[in-house]
C-alpha cells in the first residue's frame, strides 16, 4: 500500500465522456442512416461505406505514419490511435449523409481523404480543428467535382429538382413546392435530396435525443432555425407570399440536418452561451442570405464553413461573456434589428 | 453533458446517519505550534511540565494576528516533533500525553446566561481572541476580526450547507446539538447588534430542517428564519450561500461586512458558544472519517491533536485490497492530498476521506463549454486553460484568472477529464 498526493478536486463527473459525447451522435444519426438504405438502397450503402471508411483510414494512416517517425513499433492498435473515440466516425457519418444520391464514389473517398487531411489531422488531431470536417469535405466535393453530384430522378415526383432548387430558380413561385406535401418534406418520404437530410422527423428525433442525453446544446438549432424561420417569416408577409413559404425553408435543403448535427459541434463552435447564440445567429442570416441570393440552393455547408471562421474573434478573451449582459444584449438586438431590415430591403430590391 | 452541470454526487448515505463515535481519549495529542497562517510562534513549556486542559502554552503569530496555543488534554508534555499540518505542509507540534484525568484549567469557568447577557462587543470580541475561535468551514480565520468589524450588520448567516460530497461532521453536529447553534447564532447577533439572523441549510436534508425547525420554536423572540437552499455544489461558498439565502449578490474582492451581512460555519459558531459558556477553547471537533478505500467510514466526535493514524485504525484501517491510496483531509473537491497518514487534527480539520487513487485518463479537449457554464464565479476555465498555455498575461487578466475560488467544479465537470483546477492555479500564479 501506498500512498499518492494529487490536487483537488479528487472526483470527476462520472458518464461524462469524449466517447460518450461521440457515440451519442452516431446513435442520433443512426436512423437517418437506415433511412438513407431503405430509400436509396445500395447506393446508400457504398456511398456511407466509402464516406465512413475513407476518413477512418486517412486518421488511421496518418496516426501510423505520426507513430513510425517517432520511432514507435509499429502495432494494429498503435499509441495514438484515435478510431475509438468515434469523432472521425461521426465526421464521415455526416459527411456520407449530407452527400446526393447519384454520386461516383471515387469523388467520395477523395473528399473523405482530403477533408480529415485538410480540416482536421493537419491542424493536430480531435479538438484542434477550426473547420466542420464533414461541411469542409462536402464543399470540396461541391467545388472540385460540381457536375458530379446529381440528384436521381425521383419516383414519385416528375420533377427530380429539391424543393430548395425549385425555389432558387423561382424565387417566389409557389407552384414548384405546391407538389411536394408539407408530410413529404417533413417525413422525407419520396423527396428528392441528399442522403439523409431529408427526413426532418428523424433528424428531430435525433435532435431530441441529443437534447435529452445533453450531448449538444440545444440553443445552437434553436437560434439557427428560428433565424431563418423569423427571416422568411418576414419575407412571407413583406412580399404576400404563405406560410408554405418558410415552412420550405425550413423542412428542406439541410437547415434542420446541419443545425442538428453539424453546428452544433462543440470543437468548431465558440465555447459560451452567447457565443454560441451570435455563431447561430450569423449562420441563420448566411444560409438565407446564399439560400436567396446566392447560386446556390443550398446554404448551410457554407455558412458553416463560414462562421467557422469567426469563431476565434467570437471568443476573443476582450469581450467574450460567459453570460449574457444588459451590454450585450443591447448590441447584440441592435445587430440582428439591422441584418433583419436589411436583408428585407435587399429582397424587396431582388424579388 | 453540454450543460450546467452543479450537481456533485454526495456519497453523505454513507455516514450521515451513523452515530457519532465519541473518540475524545487519545494515548497522546499533537499540538500543532505553526500552521498555514501562522509561521512563528513562542512555547511556554518544556518536555516533562505538567500542563492542564485548557493551558496556555504559548502563541501562534499569524502577521496581523496572534492566537494563543492551548493545550486541549491534561497530562505531561513529553517532547517536540513534527507533524503534517492538514495545509499539507510539516509544522512543529508539542506531545502531550494524556492523563486521562481531563483536569481542567482553573480558567475555564462557566459564564452563566445572566453574565453573557450582560457582555458588550468589546468583551465578546476579547474572549473570542482569547479563545482562539478561527473559522471551522476550513478558511481558519480567526473569528474575532470577524466580529469586530465596524460596518453596520444586519444580518448574521449560519452556512450550514456542507455542499462538499462525503462530509457529513456538520449534520451530525445540528442533530447532536442544535442548541448550541442557536445560543452561539444568539450570541454572535448579540456581539454585531444585528437585527435578523439566518440558519442555510440544503432543502433536501429534511431531517436537518426538522432538528431546526424544532429548536427554533425556542428562540421565538429572536427574528431567525431557516433559508432552504437548493442542492448543489459550490452551495455552501460564502457568497453563493447569501445569494441565496438573502438575496444579496457580493461582488468579487469585497467582504460581505460592507453589505451589512455576517457568516459563520455551524462549527465556528458551536465554537463560540463553548468559548462564551465555557471559556473554553476548539478542544473537540466532529469529523467524517469516509471514503471507498477505509473498512469502517463514521462520524468522529475528536479531541483536537489527535492523529489520523489513530482514526484510520479506529475505523478498522485501510481496505486490504487497495494498492495507491488517495489520503484527503478536507472535502474531496477542495481538501489536500497528504504524502502520508502521520498528520494532527487541528480545529479546521473537517473530515479524513480515504480513496483509492484513481487515474483519469485525459483526452484532448473538446470545447464542449461545460466548464463555462458551470462555473460559480463566471469565469471561462477553457479559454484560461488556452491562455495559460500561450502564456499570455494579458489575456488571464482579461479573462479574470483572480476571480477563482479553486471550487473544483470546472475538473470535475470536465467532459475530457481535464485537471482545469490546476490551470486556473497556474494562471494565477503566472499573474502573481
Amino acid at each position: 500500500m501506498e500512498f499518492v498526493t494529487k490536487n483537488a478536486p479528487h472526483l470527476r463527473r462520472p458518464n461524462a465522456s469524449v466517447i460518450r459525447m461521440m457515440r451519442d451522435v452516431v446513435i442520433a444519426l443512426s436512423p437517418l442512416v437506415l433511412f438513407a438504405l431503405v430509400v436509396h438502397g445500395l447506393t446508400a450503402l457504398w456511398i456511407l461505406l466509402v464516406a465512413v471508411g475513407s476518413m477512418v483510414a486517412t486518421e488511421y494512416i496518418y496516426y501510423q505514419i505520426i507513430d513510425k517517425m517517432n520511432g514507435e513499433k509499429f502495432k494494429i492498435n498503435n499509441k495514438s490511435f484515435t478510431v475509438y473515440n468515434f469523432s472521425v466516425l461521426v465526421s464521415g457519418l455526416i459527411y456520407g449523409l449530407i452527400l446526393p444520391d447519384e454520386i461516383p464514389l471515387v469523388v467520395v473517398a477523395i473528399g473523405g481523404v482530403v477533408g480529415v487531411f485538410l480540416a482536421k489531422l493537419i491542424f493536430g488531431g480531435m479538438g484542434q480543428n477550426i473547420f466542420n470536417i464533414a461541411a469542409f469535405a462536402r464543399v470540396f466535393v461541391t467545388l472540385s467535382f460540381g457536375t458530379a453530384l446529381v440528384y436521381a430522378e425521383n419516383i414519385d415526383s416528375v420533377l427530380g429538382a429539391t424543393p430548395l432548387g425549385a425555389l432558387s430558380a423561382n424565387l417566389f413561385d409557389a407552384s414548384v413546392v405546391e407538389s411536394y406535401s408539407y408530410w413529404t418534406m417533413f417525413s422525407g418520404i419520396g423527396l428528392p435530396g441528399s442522403l439523409g437530410e431529408t427526413s426532418a422527423l428523424l433528424i428531430l428525433a435525433g435532435g431530441l435525443y441529443l437534447f435529452l442525453r445533453k450531448s449538444f446544446d440545444i440553443f445552437v438549432p434553436l437560434t439557427y432555425i428560428g433565424t431563418v424561420f423569423l427571416i422568411s417569416l418576414g419575407v412571407m408577409f413583406t412580399q404576400d407570399l404563405g406560410i408554405w413559404y418558410p415552412l420550405t425553408h425550413l423542412l428542406s435543403g439541410g437547415l434542420m440536418f446541419g443545425a442538428i448535427y453539424m453546428a452544433t459541434d462543440p470543437i468548431t463552435i465558440p465555447t459560451t452561451r452567447p457565443g454560441r447564440i451570435y455563431f447561430a445567429f450569423g449562420l441563420g442570416i448566411l444560409t438565407f442570405i446564399i439560400r436567396f441570393f446566392g447560386d446556390l440552393p443550398e446554404g448551410v455547408v457554407f455558412a458553416i464553413l463560414i462562421m467557422n471562421m469567426f469563431v476565434p474573434a467570437i471568443d476573443y478573451h476582450k469581450w467574450a461573456q460567459s453570460k449574457f449582459t444588459f451590454r450585450s444584449v443591447s448590441i447584440f438586438a441592435v445587430v440582428v434589428l439591422i441584418s433583419v431590415i436589411s436583408i428585407l430591403v435587399g429582397v424587396h430590391y431582388v424579388g | 453533458m453540454i450543460t450546467k452541470a452543479r450537481k456533485v454526487a454526495d456519497y453523505k448515505q454513507l455516514t450521515k446517519e451513523l452515530p457519532t463515535l465519541r473518540y475524545v481519549d487519545p494515548e497522546r495529542v499533537y499540538i500543532n505550534l505553526q500552521s498555514d497562517r501562522c509561521k512563528n510562534y513562542t512555547i511556554d513549556v518544556e518536555k516533562g511540565d505538567k500542563v492542564k486542559l485548557g493551558q496556555i502554552m504559548g502563541e501562534r503569530d499569524g502577521g496581523f494576528f496572534k492566537q494563543p496555543i492551548y493545550s486541549t488534554i491534561s497530562g505531561e508534555v513529553e517532547g517536540f516533533t513534527k507533524k503534517m499540518h492538514p495545509s499539507g505542509i510539516e509544522v512543529e507540534c508539542v506531545i502531550i500525553r494524556n492523563d486521562f484525568n481531563d483536569e481542567y484549567h482553573e480558567n475555564i469557568t462557566d459564564r452563566p446566561e445572566s453574565v453573557i447577557e450582560k457582555m458588550s462587543k468589546k468583551e465578546i470580541v476579547e474572549v473570542i481572541r482569547r479563545t482562539a475561535t478561527v473559522g471551522l468551514g476550513g478558511s481558519g480565520f480567526p473569528s474575532y476580526i470577524k466580529l469586530d468589524t465596524d460596518k453596520d450588520i444586519h444580518t448574521v448567516v449560519i452556512n450550514a450547507v456542507e455542499c462538499e460530497p462525503y462530509l457529513s461532521s456538520d449534520y451530525r453536529l445540528i442533530k447532536d446539538s442544535p442548541d448550541e447553534i442557536f445560543k452561539g447564532l444568539k450570541y454572535i447577533m448579540q456581539a454585531v447588534d444585528a437585527e435578523k439572523g439566518v440558519i442555510a441549510v440544503k432543502k433536501t436534508k429534511t431531517e436537518l430542517i426538522e432538528v431546526l425547525e424544532r429548536e427554533i420554536e425556542r428562540y421565538r423572540n429572536l427574528n431567525i428564519r431557516i433559508a432552504k437552499l437548493d442542492d448543489y455544489y459550490p452551495q455552501g461558498w460564502e457568497n453563493e450561500t447569501f445569494k441565496n439565502a438573502l438575496g444579496i449578490k457580493i461582488p468579487a474582492g469585497t467582504l460581505p461586512m460592507e453589505y451589512g451581512v455576517l457568516g459563520f460555519n455551524v462549527s465556528t459558531t458551536s465554537a463560540i458558544f463553548e468559548a462564551l459558556k465555557h471559556n473554553l477553547p476548539i478542544t473537540k471537533r466532529h469529523l467524517t472519517v469516509n471514503g471507498d478505500a477505509i473498512n469502517f467510514p463514521q462520524n468522529i466526535r475528536v479531541r483536537v491533536g489527535t492523529c489520523v493514524k489513530d482514526l484510520i485504525k479506529l475505523s478498522d484501517g485501510y481496505k486490504k485490497d487497495a494498492k495507491l491510496i488517495d489520503l484527503i483531509v478536507g472535502g474531496p473537491m477542495m481538501g489536500t492530498s497528504m504524502p502520508h497518514d502521520d498528520v494532527v487534527v487541528v480545529p479546521t480539520t473537517t473530515s479524513v476521506l480515504v480513496f483509492e487513487s484513481q487515474e483519469f485518463e485525459e483526452e484532448p479537449c473538446v470545447r464542449c463549454g461545460s466548464c463555462i457554464y458551470s462555473c460559480p464565479v463566471e469565469i471561462q476555465p477553457v479559454n484560461i486553460m488556452n491562455a495559460f498555455k500561450r502564456n499570455d498575461k494579458k489575456a488571464l487578466e482579461d479573462l479574470e484568472v483572480n476571480k477563482c475560488i479553486e471550487c473544483g467544479l470546472c475538473a470535475y465537470v470536465c467532459t475530457s477529464k481535464i485537471h482545469l483546477t490546476d490551470y486556473m492555479r497556474k494562471g494565477k500564479k503566472l499573474l502573481g
